[in-house]
């Protein structure tokens, strides 16, 4: 698939438009249909499009494993880390309504952090799969 | 007819169900098992996700303006379902690859036979 010109040059146009799709996803999960799951599969989805057209070793050289599995690690630190931050402000863990002066920006900060934490993990984990289903039996 | 049109959506689960059960059990082919378990649980999705739809129904956020909403459970435990499923199904596809490598192949009848060869040996 090295040599397709075809799928390259859409693959190129193709991948700045999910990339922006996932955050579209992601910033509507406020009030809407979407959030960090679904974002996370499809900011996945477009490295994931780009390995299968450029090849495994591109993809890896793009997002390298470690930087894949500090993904899965931050995200879940994140999500844990508001968590946390709402006890030391004086609420419950995971209340939103103390991370501001406003109760109701409180929530909307809190949301934006856990969702952006869950994005994290989630394209994380979806890249990890992909790179241990693509590479097995290619190296030791 | 009346009561057809307006529960399409469990006509269209009940579909889904029985093609993905009759993948299941009728190929051999493990990534098709696989393939129709995934179509089973899409069937599963759509019937929690279809009654959860209220038409004219807004989101639950609070005000005034808005008497009606949808009740945002079953979307919570169906988007839980869908993570569980992608962790099975990842599950699934490691075990395929690890029985390739260890049969050579992923039809379920070579691989009863290559069983069965081994059990005469032993």
């Amino acid at each position: 698939m090295r040599r397709e010109p075809v799928l390259r040059v859409v693959g190129k146009l193709l991948i700045p438009y999910m990339l922006v799709f996932a955050l579209y996803v992601q910033f509507h999960g406020d009030f809407g249909p979407g959030g960090g799951f679904q974002a996370g599969v499809i900011a996945a989805a477009a490295v994931i499009f780009y390995g299968l057209i450029y090849g495994l070793p591109a993809a890896r050289r793009l997002l390298p494993d470690a930087v894949v599995e500090s993904m899965v690690a931050a995200g879940a630190l994140l999500y844990l880390g508001v968590g946390f931050a709402g006890l030391l402000l004086g609420g419950n863990f995971l209340d939103y309504f103390v991370l501001d002066r406003d109760p109701v920006a409180g929530q909307h900060r809190g949301i934006f952090w856990i969702e952006l934490g869950v994005l994290i993990t989630v394209a994380g984990v979806m890249l990890k799969i992909f790179y241990m289903f693509a590479g097995r039996g290619r190296e030791g | 007819m009346d009561a057809f049109a307006s529960h399409y959506t469990y006509w269209v689960t009940v579909l889904l169900m029985a093609a993905g059960l009759y993948i299941m059990i009728a190929r051999g082919n493990l990534v098709k098992k696989l393939i129709g378990l995934s179509i089973f649980q899409t069937s599963v999705y759509l019937l929690y996700i279809a009654p959860g739809k209220l038409i004219g129904g807004t989101a639950p956020i609070v005000s005034g303006a808005f008497k009606v909403y949808a009740n945002p459970l079953p979307h919570v435990l169906i988007l839980t379902a869908i993570v569980v499923g992608i962790a099975t199904l990842a599950l699934g596809l490691a075990i395929v690859v690890r029985i390739r490598e260890a049969y050579g192949s992923i039809e379920e009848d070579e691989i009863v036979a290559a069983d069965a060869r081994d059990a005469d040996r032993a």
